[in-house]
């Protein structure tokens, strides 16, 4: 029995699309993101997130943490939770880590056909009907009503990392100031934890990004840039229309 | 006047061997297989794998050395391009990326879902993803 649910949370609206699951499934999922919502924002004064480093962090916490600290590394500091003079903001990888575990739990329910979409980033599993992947379309920088090019995709996620829905949101770590170079950068991988993370340090990263990217393990990357130049993977599943 | 005219000799001298500086001509062979194999090389693998062919282009030459790229088509598109032969330095270096460039598209073909950055209520009542699940719903 097919399921498409729609809710408001974080701050953006969630679809849940299930080929093969019912509607208990779908709301185990939202459950599990009100949950994060409530322990993770930094929105919130009495959340994990804005009690810590004063009080000890939970397993969860640290497992983000150390998905912090990685990708800060990885990027040479361009990705960074902390910025001088502003507060502690795991937000980035919070959500792409939550919805893949959202995922998981889809999976453990059996559930083998499914969409995910969290504001943008999607996680997939098997196809939308036999023999056809899921058709994910990539967003015009410029026009929310066209995309630009369409991924075919079966079991896997896809990140895009922008600016021009929330404006200059996404700081480099490295100079303190809005990142710039590019328009908007996507990245497929087969996890959302790793696909949203990589998307957010290479926007971060501006000009360099969309190579550093490419040479993260598993990872293949559409990048527009400021000049409107397309760089991606050769070998990215696009499928024509 | 007199200390005048060795200076400016110096500097001559020194522009001229700054302008005569080559920084690294010689080339690194990026794989160990195909050193200088008579381009273009035409392979097709394994008949399992479809219409993928292998193309191998001709050592092309710089002032930063010598060049060469291996590219695949999976049916017409092309799906890997690696680089044989690549100057150690230089400016054919910064332009030499892993992805490749294509123009920027705007098409409205038929999708599930669509990938974009993390939107705020209203911008997503105007957009694709909501006529998607008001669709599906």
């Amino acid at each position: 029995m097919p399921v498409n649910v729609v809710q408001q949370l974080m701050g953006f609206p969630i679809s849940v699309d299930l080929r093969d699951g019912d509607r208990p499934d779908a709301d185990r999922v939202f459950a599990w993101l009100r949950e994060v919502d409530l322990r993770f924002s930094p929105f919130r004064i009495d959340s994990e997130v804005s009690r810590y480093p004063s009080v000890e962090p939970s397993d969860d916490l640290r497992e983000v943490l150390a998905l912090c600290d990685e990708y800060e590394r990885r990027s040479g500091g361009a990705f960074r939770a902390s910025l001088p003079g502003r507060s502690f903001d795991p937000s980035a990888i919070v959500k792409g880590w939550a919805v893949q575990r959202g995922a998981l739990m889809l999976r453990e329910a059996d559930v083998t056909r499914f969409c995910v979409n969290a504001g943008g980033d999607v996680v997939t599993a098997g196809e939308p009907s036999p023999g056809q992947p899921w058709r994910v379309g990539i967003r015009h920088p410029d026009n929310a009503q066209q995309i630009t090019a369409v991924l075919g995709i079966r079991d896997g996620a896809v990140a895009t990392s922008a600016a021009y829905e929330r404006g200059q949101h996404i700081y480099d770590g490295r100079t303190g100031l809005p990142a710039f170079g590019l328009l908007s950068v996507t990245v497929h991988a087969s996890d959302l934890t790793t696909a949203d993370a990589t998307a957010t340090a290479a926007f971060a990263l501006g000009v360099d990004g969309p190579e550093w990217a490419a040479a993260q393990e598993g990872c293949l990357v559409y990048a527009v840039d400021t000049n409107y130049r397309v760089f991606r993977s050769p070998e990215l599943p696009v499928v024509s229309g | 006047m007199r200390r005048a005219i060795p200076a400016i000799l110096l500097t001559a001298v020194g522009y001229y061997l700054v302008w005569q500086y080559d920084p690294s001509p010689d080339t690194v062979t990026a794989t160990d297989e195909t050193t200088a194999s008579p381009p273009p090389a035409v392979s097709t693998p394994s008949p399992s794998s479809g219409s993928t062919k292998t193309v191998q282009g001709s050592v092309e030459s710089n002032e930063f050395g010598d060049l060469q790229v291996r590219v695949t088509f999976t049916d017409d598109r092309i799906t890997a391009v690696q680089f044989v032969k690549l100057p150690r330095s230089g400016p054919s270096r910064q332009a030499a990326p892993t992805l490749v460039e294509e123009t920027l598209q705007a098409q409205s073909a038929r999708i599930d879902t669509v990938s974009g950055a993390t939107q705020t209520s209203d911008s997503y009542v105007r957009s694709l993803q909501a006529a998607i699940d008001a669709k599906g719903a």
